[in-house]
Parts: C-alpha cells; sequence; structure tokens
C-alpha cells in the first residue's frame, strides 16, 4: 500500500489490526464491531486509534464516538459506487470532524481529486505507481465551481 | 447567450486536456476497459454497434450560430456528415474515432461547448423549455437559473458517481414544454405571493423501463435555496438508491419503496443542515449570471408590411406559417420552428451543408442564435414577421422547411437497432414509412404526438406519445407495442396498451387504421387524445386487431 496525505506519498503510521492480530500501542484501524467492544481500552490505553467502515455505513451508528477517533478509514467496495462521497462530507459538514479521513479499497488515481474535494485527506492506493500518478491527477483542474469544503475553507 | 468567462473557459480545456490522457492511457493498456467506461462516459462516448457514439451538450438547448457552424465542421471532419439532435438538447455523432475523441472535445471548447456527463451516473445535461425568454405565458425566464444548476452540476466531486444517471429539467411557464414531470428532478418556476422568485419542485419522474410522473416534493423552494435543495436531494440519492440492480437504481424507485412522505423528510433533515451555508444563493450571485446573458435588441415593429400579401398569394408558405411559426411575446416577431423530420432523413437528423445553411439564416434572422427543442427540432426564435417570407424560401432551399410540426410526422424516434447496442427493434425506417404513408395527410389529420423508441429504455419517450410504438424482440424477430393516449404537455399521463405487439410490416397499417378511427369520430378542431378520452381504447382496438 502507498499512502498519499497533503498532495505527497506519506509514511503511513497507522496499522489495520486483523482478525485475530495482536494491538499496537497506538494507532491502531479497528472495525466497527471491535471498536464497540473496546473502545473504552482502546481510548484509555491505545491512543491515538481509528476504524474501518464500508462506504454504506450509516454514520449514526457512530457519530456519537467522533471525538474519541483520529482516524476514520473509509472501504471502497468498487470505485463506480459513490456512496463515501457522501459519507465523508457528510462527516467534515455536518458533523464537525476535523481528523483524518482515508479512502481505501477500490480507488482509481482519477479519483483522488473529487475524494480530496468531498473530504478525504488520506489516500490509499495498491502501490506507488498509482500514488504516483494519482498525486499528478490532484492537479488536473485549477477551478471549480463548488464551493470548498466548510472545513477547508 | 451565457457569455462564458475565464473560469468556465479554463474548466473546459482542463477537462478536455484530462479526458485527452485518459484516452491516452486507455489506447496504451494503462486503463482496463473496466476502469476507462465510467470515465468515458462521463464525457459523452459510448461505444455503440458500429462505432463510439459522442454526446454532445447543448446546455437548456441554446445554441449560437458559431456553435452550430462547429457542430457542421465536426460531423464533416470526424464524422460522415451529419449529427442526430436528441429529445434531451444534446446533438449525437454516430462515427467518430476513439482515437480522435479528445481532438473533437478541443474543437468543442473553442466555441463553449462539450461532452461533460452528457452520460454516465452523474447529473446530466439541464434542459429547459426551448421558448425561455419568448414566450407570452413566462413567469421568469429560466435560462439564467439553469446555467446557475448547470455550474453546480458540473465536475461535482461528491455527485459524479451516483447509483444511476440523473436528470433536471427547468420550466419558467405554467405551460410545460421541458417535460419536468418525466425527470429526476423537474423544478416548475412560480412566484409566491410577496412576488419572490421560486420553484416548484418535482422528484421522481421518468420514463424507460419503468415510466413514472415525478411527484411534488416541495411547493415552493426559493431562488436562493434551490443548489441547496438540490444537494439535499442529490445526497439523500446518494446515500440511499439502490445499487444492487441497475434496473431499480433511478430515483424514482428509492422515492416509491421509501415513500414520498418518509423521503421528502430524509431531505428536508439534510437540508436544514445545509441551508445556510455555502450554496444559498445571494441576490447579487444570481443576477451576476443574469447579466452574463447578453440580451437581444428588439425592433419595435417589422420593417415592411409585405407579410399579409406573401401569405394571400402564396399557400405553400401560408401553411408552413400556420404549422411551422407561434407567437412571439414582442408582437413584431415570431417564433421559427425548424423541422427535422423531412421524408429524407432520419428524424432528428441534420447535415453538416444544413447546418451550415442554417447558422447563416440564424445570424440573418434570428440574432444568430438557435434552439434545440425535445422534440427533436430546432427553433429560430425571434424572427420578425416580416423576415419570415425570405427565411422561409431560406429553409426551402436548405430542406428545412418541412411544414409538419406537431402532426404525425413530426415524431420522435430513438436511433433504435441501426445503431443502438441496446435496442431490440428498428425506429429509423418505421418512422420513414410513417412519413411516407403521412407525407401529404399528416397536416389534415390534425396535431397527433407519435413517440417511438426501439426498446424499452424508452429514448423515443414512447410512453408519453399519444401513440407511441415500442419495438420488442419476440424469438429474434422485431415487433412493436403500442400504446394510446400518452401525453407530455403540462399535465404528463402515460399511455394505455392497446393491445398484443404487432409484427414490423403490419405496424403503420395499425397507425393508419388509429388515424381512421380518430378521424371518423372526432368533432371539429379536436385532438386525438381528447376523442381518445371520449370514445375510449375499445374502437382503435377493434380497428386494429379485426384487421390484422
Amino acid at each position: 500500500m502507498t499512502l498519499i496525505k497533503h498532495k505527497k506519498l506519506s509514511r503511513d503510521d497507522w496499522q489495520y489490526l486483523k482478525e485475530g492480530g495482536e494491538l499496537r500501542a497506538s494507532n491502531n484501524i479497528v472495525n466497527l464491531d471491535y471498536w464497540r467492544g473496546n473502545n473504552a481500552v482502546l481510548v484509555s490505553e491505545h491512543s491515538p486509534c481509528g476504524i474501518l467502515i464500508h462506504g454504506d455505513e450509516n454514520p449514526e451508528s457512530f457519530v456519537a464516538d467522533l471525538d474519541k477517533l483520529s482516524l476514520i478509514a473509509i472501504d471502497m467496495p468498487s470505485f463506480a459506487d459513490g456512496r463515501a462521497y457522501s459519507l465523508a462530507k457528510v462527516l467534515r459538514d455536518t458533523y464537525g470532524f476535523t481528523k483524518e479521513i482515508r479512502a481505501m479499497g477500490d480507488i482509481l488515481p482519477d479519483q483522488a481529486l473529487y475524494l480530496t474535494r468531498v473530504g478525504f485527506d488520506a489516500l490509499e492506493f495498491a502501490n506507488e505507481t498509482s500514488a504516483t500518478l494519482a498525486i499528478e491527477k490532484l492537479s488536473d483542474f485549477s477551478v471549480f465551481y463548488q464551493p470548498q469544503l466548510s472545513s477547508q475553507a | 447567450m451565457y457569455l462564458y468567462n475565464e473560469i468556465d473557459q479554463t474548466l473546459l480545456n482542463e477537462r478536455v486536456a484530462q479526458f485527452r490522457d485518459q484516452t491516452k492511457r486507455f489506447l496504451s493498456g494503462d486503463l482496463t476497459e473496466d476502469q476507462f467506461r465510467p470515465l468515458r462516459l462521463m464525457n459523452g462516448l459510448y461505444i455503440q454497434t458500429h462505432a463510439p457514439m459522442l454526446r454532445v451538450n447543448i446546455p437548456y438547448g441554446l445554441l449560437s450560430s458559431k456553435q452550430l457552424r462547429m457542430f457542421a465542421h465536426i460531423a464533416d471532419k470526424y464524422d460522415k456528415n451529419y449529427g442526430h439532435f436528441t429529445t434531451r438538447q444534446n446533438i449525437q455523432y454516430n462515427w467518430p474515432k476513439l482515437e480522435q475523441v479528445p481532438d473533437i472535445l478541443a474543437d468543442l471548447a473553442t466555441v463553449q461547448m462539450h461532452a461533460i456527463q452528457s452520460s454516465g451516473n452523474c447529473i446530466r445535461n439541464i434542459t429547459c423549455d426551448p421558448l425561455a425568454g419568448v414566450c407570452a405565458d413566462e413567469i421568469e425566464d429560466p435560462r439564467p437559473y439553469c446555467e446557475i444548476i448547470r455550474q453546480w452540476a458540473t465536475l461535482h466531486p461528491e455527485f459524479s458517481y451516483l447509483p444511476r444517471k440523473f436528470k433536471f429539467a427547468v420550466s419558467g411557464s405554467p405551460k410545460d414544454r421541458a417535460a419536468t414531470q418525466v425527470h429526476d428532478i423537474g423544478l416548475n418556476m412560480k412566484k409566491d405571493a410577496q412576488g419572490n422568485i421560486g420553484f416548484e419542485v418535482l422528484v421522481g419522474g421518468g420514463l424507460g423501463r419503468t415510466p413514472v410522473i415525478g411527484q411534488v416534493i416541495a411547493s415552493f423552494i426559493s431562488e436562493k435555496d434551490i443548489l441547496s435543495y438540490s444537494e439535499a436531494i442529490l445526497r439523500t440519492y446518494n446515500l440511499f438508491g439502490r445499487r444492487d440492480n441497475k434496473y431499480k437504481a433511478r430515483i424514482k424507485i428509492l422515492v416509491r419503496e421509501t415513500g414520498l412522505e418518509k423521503f421528502k423528510a430524509q431531505v428536508e433533515t439534510e437540508w436544514q443542515t445545509i441551508k445556510g451555508g455555502s450554496l444559498k444563493l445571494t441576490a447579487e450571485a444570481i443576477q451576476r449570471v443574469k447579466t452574463h446573458f447578453s440580451p437581444l435588441h428588439y425592433q419595435a415593429a417589422p420593417r415592411d408590411n409585405d407579410h399579409a400579401k406573401h401569405l394571400a398569394n402564396d399557400s405553400s408558405f401560408k401553411a408552413w406559417v400556420k404549422q411551422n411559426t407561434v407567437e412571439h411575446k414582442h408582437s413584431a416577431y415570431k417564433v421559427v420552428f425548424v423541422s427535422l423530420k423531412s421524408p429524407t432523413r432520419p428524424p432528428g437528423d441534420m447535415t453538416d451543408r444544413q447546418m451550415h445553411d442554417l447558422a447563416d439564416l440564424s445570424d440573418d434572422y434570428s440574432f444568430g442564435q438557435l434552439r434545440t427543442t425535445h422534440d427533436q427540432n430546432l427553433a429560430l426564435t425571434d424572427v420578425l414577421e416580416s423576415d419570415l417570407y425570405a427565411l422561409w424560401q431560406g429553409l426551402k432551399r436548405a430542406g428545412l422547411a418541412t411544414p409538419n410540426i406537431g402532426t404525425i410526422t413530426d415524431m420522435i424516434c430513438c436511433p433504435g437497432l441501426d445503431f443502438c447496442s441496446l435496442a431490440n427493434a428498428s425506429s429509423i425506417d418505421i418512422a420513414h414509412e410513417i412519413t411516407n404513408r403521412f407525407a401529404d395527410k399528416a397536416v389534415d389529420t390534425g396535431d397527433i404526438s407519435l413517440k417511438m423508441s426501439g426498446c424499452m429504455n424508452g429514448c423515443g419517450h414512447h410512453s408519453i406519445g399519444e401513440i407511441g410504438v415500442l419495438g420488442v424482440d419476440k424469438k429474434g424477430e422485431q415487433w412493436y407495442q403500442l400504446t394510446l393516449g400518452g401525453s407530455d404537455s403540462h399535465y404528463s399521463k402515460l399511455g394505455e396498451r392497446l393491445g398484443k405487439a404487432i409484427a414490423k410490416d403490419s405496424v403503420v397499417d395499425a397507425i393508419d387504421d388509429i388515424v381512421d378511427v380518430y378521424k371518423e369520430n372526432r368533432t371539429r378542431g379536436e385532438r386525438f387524445s381528447h376523442t381518445l378520452q371520449r370514445i375510449g381504447l375499445q374502437p382503435f382496438k377493434d380497428k386494429v386487431y379485426d384487421a390484422h
């Protein structure tokens, strides 16, 4: 995996907790079920922590915990499924989430710009070639008709 | 016309460069067909039966003579010397080469035209009343609002991967000429008791496999809130619309399955969170767009009064004026419809030569501007009555003066099996036969809307035709299902099935029979749909199925 943040290739300080895997001291990304069962321990002993959700997740199911989270990773089931774009936008603008929102799963370099425009600030690509192309594609447009995200303005 | 500013032009140029790169990467194998598909579709490029098909937008149907000449240039340089005007204010080219499409788009961009979002699961071209700004019954000119919505929808980062395509239509008149009731969102302009401008918002209309008439979701949304309210609808649709079955992915299905009241409540909740935000339009922002539309300078009166003389002396001219022109809000002017339904070409098609001729005529007689209509015709909307005779002669020379607007030969027709990879049956050859059969009696037959689609996707709007013809495939043979009584004017209505499908070689006879029943039963001046309503479907059934 290659991570892009702030239009640059970036080191990834986070790790997904695998099924039956060991928690690290901090910077674990856990799925929603694990989070629900263990969030007290995660917050008190493994901060900062993040969750992994699916693109079709209803934000109502986790927004109560937003202030305990330092990262939300959204898994794209297919690059043609645009639900996560609205999800990220709602997390930023409606719920005021300011920490990292990361896109992972099936995303194309050509989608990098739109993803960042709706509030994703970290993008995971399969390899460095895709990630480098995605950085190029972030500059495809210098003008936009839509307003900036309120959190980015 | 809306005059592009530097931002508009920059965005267009950057879009061309982006697509050039995507095409290059596809041709070199860096993008797979699956990955390229949504990218090319979002730029109007289909892979069709014979070749790619490129669909170019004519935003809200407004076109300059210069842009029409560019369409001619593209037809000549990259295609087979013609273009096809669609029901949604687009033009389609059926024979471009994939590797040349970036060049076509670059040429189009020099006249502020593009194919952005003319296809794909995103917000499509915003369509509008072709008589916007010139009809006497207008509440407000909808075109600046169409442009505001166009800009908001263009390359919208959040709404480019929707469950399915999404279409807006906007009307500024009480009489709907934009088919707002059969769009995903239909906007009807209105004023409240204080004279404030706003919109009645319809949602969930559409044709295709499951034709549905749109329902009112909000009876009045102020002009300043129209983007935030639209965004709330789109967001609700993007989050909750079905993605498991593409035939159930349109917003009409979501509205039906959720129920209008609940859907409305979801939209309302979302809207309340964004209503006061950055999408709220200020009076200045609206005015800024309005001032980008160059005003026309109308003359007070005709230059001479030979019009009455020409009408008296030339019966062909008189017939054309009666059939192909309507009143303008300024009494010295007329709106002229240019029929693209001649016996010599498929409905909606126009040659590059005709485009050049018509561009010249629009420069001479109609401020160098044109409109496209949802009946696949063009219109010169601002012609001095005293110029009509000269214009008519020019149109006749160009083969564009067929006096059949609104008649049975002025039919809507999709490309059908001849071009489209979705079609089950052909429509162009049936259209040709109908034109031949009715050429001499169309005007006498009266105004009848005939609409024909080559498959149930319904691009030819068959379900809202007074006579609807739908091509179906039966064990590899082409059959046609007829419906009667549909309507697209003001109160849209879906047609009723006449009976079992009819074999291809009997379709035109069946239509002829239907017209005969109408003519035998109509009272003086009665429209087809009224006669049908009065006498019912049975007499038509009897005649058609007894005969065949």
